[in-house]
Formats: structure tokens, C-alpha cells, sequence
């Protein structure tokens, strides 16, 4: 779901990067006061591997392709919705300076519906969803779900506001198509935990409660 | 199973990361993404659950202005590069992840120290 430049206008995006920057800022404060030797290699896994998930589009009927897009993901296992925001943003850039996928302009809003609505729909439900059910995969895997359903649902408001979707055609493509996409990312959430899981229990927010203490 | 050493995970997490982008690059799916779609849908060009068609362009709905070209526009060297240029413009793009995030941590585990 990267916007293009060319769907929201100027002042509209410069809004949106105003609310990025104040994530971004609290983000980088996050960053600074969890980093250690233990987490920088988590936090680069993370972010590598979501810039080459985000390559593969894999078709979802309809026409359609997804992928993953990691918000949930990085905010579960770094146990902090901020983490999603500090990771995305950078996977963001490299994708729209270099490769042109996600406008300049409209960065801004590309961040707060894959970093900031994407990381934070996915801690809140996860652990709303963790206190009902008790499997970590499984809350993860409906919390990323829903990380992708509420940030594309939110990307239809941004194109309606923009004047370049209507408002209810919009909202129910981008919800018909991203209710299928979401399973993409509840799978690959819920795979990529438990692998993390097996191989460095140790790198998961113990917040998380994936593996017992 | 025993843990990995910072330095290995590291090194192993890397390498799955290019295995999957060289997979994108022969897998990947051409239809358009669910944004794409949707600009389709509200175009008239597609139908909800329809196929979408080949030639139609996404971004036509669009009106704003759009002033940056990529140097790598769709994770290709161009046209004639083909496979072989979408797998170096892929693994171009980790390493530049990587580098990016790598020295931004770093940066901010030195000035904690």
C-alpha cells in the first residue's frame, strides 16, 4: 500500500509528515535508550528482511497481489510500537529514494499507516488478544491481520480526504483487498516469531510473553 | 537447538533475506498490490473481485505532481538488464537497508556508551 506521489497533494502531505516526524522523533529516543549488542542485530535482521519480503508480491485472487509489510512483526518482537516506526521509516526510505516504490511527499503518510497505525494496531492487539486467547502465535497472527486491515482502511480516509478515492468505493476496495492481504501478514508474523522464537529467545521483548521466563 | 551468537544470527538473517529477494525477483506477482487495485476499481478500469487488466495504469487516478525519479524504478536496472539487474537492484536494496540501519544503531549505541 505505498502512495504515490502523485495521490496526495502537496499541503495534505506535508501534514502527514509533520505527524511522522513527532512519531519519528519519540522513535529515535526509543531506539537510543533500548539499543545494546543484543538488539542491533534484531533490529537489522528485521529491517533487511521486511525490505525483501515487501519485494515479494504474492497473488491473493481478485486480480490482486500482497505482501508482508512488518509493522506487527517489529513492534511484537521489539516490544514497542515505536520499533515498527524506527524500522519502517527506514525501509521506507531506502524503497522510495532508491527503487521509486512510495512517493517523496506523500513519505509522510506512507509512515504513519505502515509504521505508526501498523505498529501500534498490532502491539494493542496483540496483547488484547494474548490476554484472551494465551497462544503468542496465534495473537499475532490476528494482530498483524488487523495491522494490515486498519492501515489500509486508513489509507482509503487519506485518498478520500486527498479527493483522489471516493470515500465508500474506497474503503471497500481497499478493505475487500486487504482483509485477503492481512492473512499474508498474520502467516508470515506469526512464521517469522516462532522461528525467532527457536533460534533467539532471547532477542524477544520478554513483554511479549513468547517464551516463558 | 542451540543460540546463535549475535554476529551468526546476524550473517544467517542477511542471507535469508537475499535468498527471498532473489526469490522476488523470478516469484514475485505482477498483478497490481491492493492500492493499485483499489485506484483500478475506483477508475472504473476493474471490477471488485475481477481480474485486473494489463494495460490499465494505476496511477492515472492520481492529479498531484510527482518531481523524483528513482535511480532504480521498480527494483530493475532497466528493461535490458532484466533478471539478472532485478536481483542486483534487490540486494543492492538490503545492503543499503542494512548499512542504513547498521549505522544509525551504531551511532546511538557509541553515544549511550
Amino acid at each position: 500500500m505505498h502512495i504515490p506521489d502523485a495521490f496526495i497533494p502537496l499541503w495534505q502531505g506535508a501534514a502527514y509528515w509533520i505527524i511522522a516526524l513527532i512519531f519519528i522523533g519519540i522513535s529515535v529516543r526509543w531506539a537510543q535508550r533500548e539499543m545494546n549488542e543484543d538488539k542491533i542485530p534484531v533490529i537489522a535482521v528485521l529491517a533487511a528482511g521486511i525490505f525483501a519480503i515487501q519485494a515479494f508480491n504474492l497473488p491473493v485472487a481478485m486480480g490482486t497481489s500482497g505482501h508482508l509489510v512488518g509493522g506487527a512483526l517489529a513492534a511484537i518482537v521489539l516490544g514497542s510500537p515505536f520499533a515498527a516506526v524506527f524500522i519502517l521509516t527506514l525501509v521506507l526510505i531506502v524503497q522510495a529514494l532508491l527503487f521509486g516504490d512510495g512517493g517523496i511527499t506523500v513519505m509522510g503518510a506512507n509512515i504513519l499507516n505502515m509504521g505508526i497505525i501498523g505498529g501500534f494496531v498490532g502491539y494493542y492487539s496483540y496483547h488484547a488478544v494474548l490476554s484472551l486467547v494465551k497462544n503468542p502465535y496465534l495473537s499475532a497472527g490476528i494482530a498483524a491481520w488487523l495491522a494490515c486491515l486498519i492501515s489500509a482502511l486508513a489509507c482509503a480516509v487519506e485518498m478520500a480526504i486527498a479527493g483522489t478515492f471516493p470515500l465508500v468505493p474506497g474503503i471497500v476496495a481497499m478493505g475487500v483487498y486487504h482483509a485477503v492481504i492481512g492473512l499474508i501478514e498474520g502467516v508470515i508474523t506469526a512464521v517469522i516469531l516462532s522461528l525467532l522464537a527457536t533460534s533467539r529467545p532471547d532477542l524477544i521483548a520478554s513483554s511479549s510473553r513468547v517464551v516463558s521466563p | 537447538m542451540n543460540r546463535l551468537d549475535n554476529r551468526s544470527f546476524l550473517l544467517l538473517g542477511v542471507a535469508v533475506a537475499v535468498v527471498i529477494a532473489i526469490l522476488a525477483v523470478f516469484f514475485a506477482s505482477g498483478e497490481p498490490d491492493g492500492l493499485e487495485s483499489a485506484a483500478l476499481v475506483v477508475q472504473g478500469e476493474k471490477s471488485l473481485t475481477g481480474p485486473s487488466p494489463d494495460d490499465a495504469d494505476p496511477e492515472a487516478v492520481g492529479t498531484g505532481v510527482s518531481v523524483y525519479s528513482s535511480p532504480l524504478p521498480d527494483y530493475s536496472l532497466g528493461e535490458e538488464s532484466g533478471i539478472t539487474g532485478g536481483i542486483i537492484a534487490v540486494i543492492l536494496g538490503i545492503f543499503v537497508t542494512l548499512a542504513l540501519v547498521l549505522g544509525i544503531t551504531r551511532l546511538f549505541a557509541a553515544g549511550k556508551a
